[in-house]
């Protein structure tokens, strides 16, 4: 192969709101070109996992090779398809980093949303050429011409270059296909030079082992050769290598400019590194990329077996788990209350609430979830800055110099309807205006600085609730602000309940303290014996309620027939006791260690 | 081998509608089922390996007056022969007043019914009408009268708590009862079980309910109007004028063993507890085509029987004889409840008094809350 024959190959990504079509548009310009054969096709081909289909959404990135032939000349067209929630922006921007172009799919009702935005810019700053689509523009209640203008307004797009489709009805996708030869360029990179090919991506077979995604940079790698792990500074033999047609398809070269796979024997995926430089096998010859930054975690709860036997078993599926997800991490921890456990740290919500969703799938273990909390920084009076995980590792507040938490610059994209909605609901929380835009007469976007913690629990669910479900939301970290930080402890019965406690502005202690005193209160059954539940800083009791003992439980009618029955009944009442962990004599359920997200603000 | 069993109950699954609070094993529509299901009963019976005469004999439902004479007639013949009552055997039957007349009771008298059950529930036109019972306070004036005629030992069902009801509305139903002059009440606080009409409409909340501590106020107000007459509070549920206990149902709570026969009839029978199909169609396709009844069954452990004994006596207000439960068992108390025996007293929910581990009546309320402690062995 030639420099000549790089011009024939382009590498492209698809960036869009969520449910704006990017998996059914990749859908169809895989049966377009003839990838994959209609008999074949069905929903999603390029998402696998069980969960990407089930919600709908993409997760772990993924790289496919199309031909085509446009003007009589056979191109390759490789495109990587990547996850479009904020959770998983460092999961685009490795994608990014594999393309010189981006399809930016508008859907032409809904037109331009929060992660439109976000993802467009990102893909400008990563020097890609955009190719504009408006999707779905055969909908019933379409409406594209206001769209274009959206598009112009937010994004600076000239409405002339915006390609109009419906991947679900293949309308557009010659002339989109004939776009991205025609705009996109084909990538550069010397096929002479020593190899430099990027990783950016992996996941796990049981028969392979390690299958590593990668972008050819420069040279070429073949099967049999060794090869050098420019970070780790390990070597291996290639034992396969090809690319995903969709399924593997192996060959024997892979050069400059291509996308494809490499299997190398690795038993481990720990061994490889998103962001990875492939070498050559002499040390020195080849450059190291400059990599990806680690995604920080940024979101962390407790996880713990219901029944404690059961620890062993929850380690050994968190492995596997953080196997194929290198972004989540995990360390054990202990608590008074839920005994031995996990701390697992997340990119954001959607990243905890899928890994919990396939712990549950993937393994039999009944879980508690503590609620999640950020991660703060305290600086010490000794001068030491240390992270906080959890609440318990808050520092006496005598030694607390300067408390800080994580802030980030939220975009809201909404009808202009609800922006006075919308502004209050950033307001409550704290957050302060950097911008307000009009994308069109009738939609803006607004951009707040608000505390990440003030917006992982609940804010896109009340931004959905205050603009009917038409106002999008989509954030990114900025660093951390000193605030006025303190830990509310809460006690049952007078003990300190640590898997409770939580960190909030001093000035929503009383408000917060009261919502989960009385959330609590509901949650936590009659006993035999009355409870108290408490709310405090330091020992400053600020909140108090009380579950009074239960007043009648009993079974009225035990004749022959109910005996086995009640017995059955009241055995399996004890187990479920063991199972809710008992606090002294108080069985705090499940539910209840999600109290603490209460917020106390009027519904 | 232990001694064979001397109690049997036999359950007859007719009734004359189904209640919205009853998840009993009943049928209410097809009267021809009758003729089948004593036939399966028969087959039943006949299955039995030998003759066991019985000592107490319990016909409950369903309601078994809902027969006709005659078929009442060939049940008690079907079963004495099985089961013979001894001479001074106590046979109950559970009846519905509007099913009784005379013509029913010269059947039960002729077959030496001595005990009647009465399922009253309530007086208050109001309160059966929640209920979904179709008698009136006359109804049961006539029922009574016409069972004084040869039964010395009656006894009357009550239901406390029924949707709206008021603690004098109860009162007025207990003292309405006793002016009835009966040897034995049974009281029952209304449950929501799974299956009912009840249970539906509490979900969909179209059915107010009362809150514990009213629950709780009817309960104790009972126990104390029968106590000051001189009742005797023998159960949770049971009270009765001296001398009157039912001894049929004493063999349940002591952990006794005893026969039973029909569609949902809970037998124990050799340490097993069987349980037969509880829908009267299928009892009878499956004693018919020669296929037991039993859909569960379960032998427990020592340990488990020993646990089991110890709730139902102490469901039982005159508790557990420590000495003689001790010996009788082979067991030591103290070892069985291990931290909990102290525990509870400390707490008052029992006590031993006169050699007796009984509950309190605070423990008696919320009894349900302690058993599974005394189940589960401590950890």
């Amino acid at each position: 192969m030639t420099a000549m024959e790089l011009k024939y190959i382009r590498n492209f990504c698809i960036i869009a709101h969520i449910d704006h079509g990017k998996s059914t548009l990749a859908d169809r310009l895989l049966e377009f070109t003839g990838t994959v054969d209609k008999r074949q096709m069905k929903e999603q081909v390029l998402d696998d996992m069980e969960l990407e289909r089930a919600r709908g959404i993409t997760i772990k990135a993924r790289s496919v090779a199309m031909k085509y032939t446009y003007k009589g000349q056979e191109y390759e067209l490789n495109l990587i398809d990547t996850p479009g929630h904020v959770d998983f922006h460092y999961e685009v921007s490795r994608s990014f980093s594999c393309c010189e172009g981006a399809l930016l799919l508008v859907d032409a009702f809904q037109g331009v949303e929060a992660q439109t935005v976000a993802n467009a810019y990102a893909a400008m700053e990563h020097d890609l050429l955009i190719v504009p689509v408006i999707n779905k523009i055969d909908l019933l209640h379409a409406r594209p011409d206001e769209v274009l203008v959206e598009m112009e307004q937010s994004l600076a797009i000239d409405p002339a270059d915006v390609v109009r489709a419906s991947a679900k009805s293949g309308i557009g996708i010659e002339e989109l296909l004939s776009a991205v030869i025609e705009r996109i360029p084909p990538p550069t990179g010397d096929v002479d030079a020593p190899l430099q090919a990027m990783i950016f991506d992996s996941h796990y077979d049981s028969f392979r082992g390690a299958i590593t995604y990668v972008r050819m940079m420069t040279g070429q790698v073949r099967l049999g050769q060794k090869i050098r792990m420019l970070r780790s500074n390990k070597t291996y033999e290639v034992v396969e290598l090809g690319q995903f047609v969709p399924q593997r398809k192996p060959c024997t070269v892979l050069h400059a400019g291509q996308v494809g796979y490499l299997i190398c024997n690795i038993k481990s995926l720990d061994e490889v590194h998103i962001g990875e430089t492939v070498g050559d096998i002499r040390e020195g010859v080849s450059t190291p990329l400059p990599g990806y930054q680690q995604p920080k975690r940024m979101v962390y709860c407790g996880l713990y077996p219901s029944d404690g036997q059961d620890f062993d078993e929850l380690r050994d599926a968190l492995n596997k788990l953080s196997i194929n997800d290198p972004s989540f991490e995990f360390q054990p921890e202990s608590s008074e209350a839920l005994g031995f456990g996990f701390r697992c740290g997340f990119l954001g919500l959607l990243h905890m609430e899928i890994v919990q969703q396939r712990l549950e799938q993937e393994s039999d273990i009944d879980l508690v979830q503590t609620a999640p909390n950020v991660t703060y920084e305290v600086l010490t009076r000794s001068g030491e800055t240390i992270d906080i995980h959890r609440p318990q590792e808050v520092p006496d507040a005598g030694d607390i110099e300067e408390f800080r938490q994580p802030i980030v610059k939220v975009n809201l994209v909404l009808p202009t309807e609800y922006i006075g909605a919308a502004m209050k609901l950033c307001q409550d929380r704290r957050g302060s205006l950097t911008k307000t835009e009009y994308l069109s007469p009738t939609r803006a976007m607004l951009s707040y600085h608000l505390p990440l913690a003030e917006v992982i629990y609940d804010l896109h669910d009340k931004l959905k609730s205050v603009t009917r479900g038409f106002g999008t939301m989509d954030y990114e970290v900025i660093g951390y602000e000193p605030a006025d930080l303190v830990r509310l402890d809460m006690l049952v019965n007078g003990n300190k309940v640590d898997a409770l406690a939580i960190i909030c502005d001093r000035r929503d202690a009383d408000r917060r303290g009261r919502a989960v005193v009385k959330k609590l209160k509901a949650e936590i059954e009659r006993h035999m014996f009355e409870i108290a539940v408490q709310a405090a800083i330091g020992s400053r009791v600020i909140a108090r309620e009380t579950v009074p003992a239960m007043r009648k439980n009993v079974t009225a009618k035990c004749y022959g027939g109910d005996i086995t029955r009640k017995r059955k009944l009241w055995a399996k009442q004890r187990e479920g006791k063991k199972r809710m962990k008992s606090i002294g004599q108080v069985d705090i359920p499940q539910k209840a260690f999600m109290a603490v997200l209460e917020t106390g603000e009027t519904k | 081998m232990a001694l064979a069993p001397t109690s049997a109950y036999v359950h007859v699954p007719f009734c004359r509608h189904r209640c919205g609070y009853c998840n009993f094993t009943v049928s209410v529509s097809a009267d021809s089922q009758a003729e089948m299901y004593l036939l399966a009963l028969q087959q039943e019976l006949n299955c039995i390996d030998d003759i066991y005469p019985v000592d107490t004999l319990f016909f409950g439902g369903g309601t078994p007056t809902h027969l006709t004479v005659a078929q009442l007639e060939q049940l008690f013949q079907t079963v004495y022969e099985r089961f013979p009552p001894r001479a001074d055997a106590e046979i109950t039957i559970e009846a519905n007043p509007e099913d009784i007349d005379p013509n029913v009771c010269n059947v039960l008298k002729e077959w030496g019914v001595n005990r009647v059950s009465l399922g009253v529930q309530s007086f208050s036109p109001n309160k059966l009408r929640q209920l979904e019972r179709y008698h009136t306070a006359a109804t049961v004036d006539r029922a009574v009268k016409n069972l004084r005629g040869f039964c010395d030992n009656l006894s009357l069902d009550l239901i406390f708590g029924a949707p709206q009801e008021t603690v004098p509305e109860w009162q007025r139903d207990v003292e309405s009862a006793l002016l009835r002059d009966p040897q034995h009440l049974s009281t029952y606080g209304l449950t929501y079980e799974r299956g009912t009409t009840f249970w539906g409409r509490r979900l969909r909340g179209d059915l107010p309910t009362n809150d514990e501590s009213m629950e709780r106020q009817m309960f104790e107000t009972s126990i104390d109007m029968l106590q000051l007459r001189g009742w005797n509070h023998y159960e949770v549920s049971n009270f009765s004028q001296p001398g009157f206990l039912c001894r049929h149902n004493q063999v349940y709570w002591r952990g006794e063993e005893y026969f039973a026969v029909g569609p949902g009839a809970a037998r124990y029978v050799n340490t097993q507890r069987e349980t037969n199909h509880r829908s009267t169609s299928t009892y009878i396709k499956r004693i018919l085509s020669g296929v037991s009844a039993v859909q569960e069954s379960e032998r427990l452990s020592e340990s488990e029987r020993l646990r089991e004994r110890i709730v139902l006596r102490l469901r039982m207000m005159e508790g557990i004889p420590i000495a003689k439960f001790e010996s009788q068992f082979d067991c030591q108390l103290a070892t069985v409840l291990g931290s909990t025996l102290e525990e509870f007293q400390r707490r008052g929910w029992w006590e031993i008094c006169d050699g007796h581990l009984r509950l309190t009546r605070e423990g008696l309320m919320i009894s349900d809350a302690l058993w599974p402690y005394v189940l589960a062995p401590q950890t």
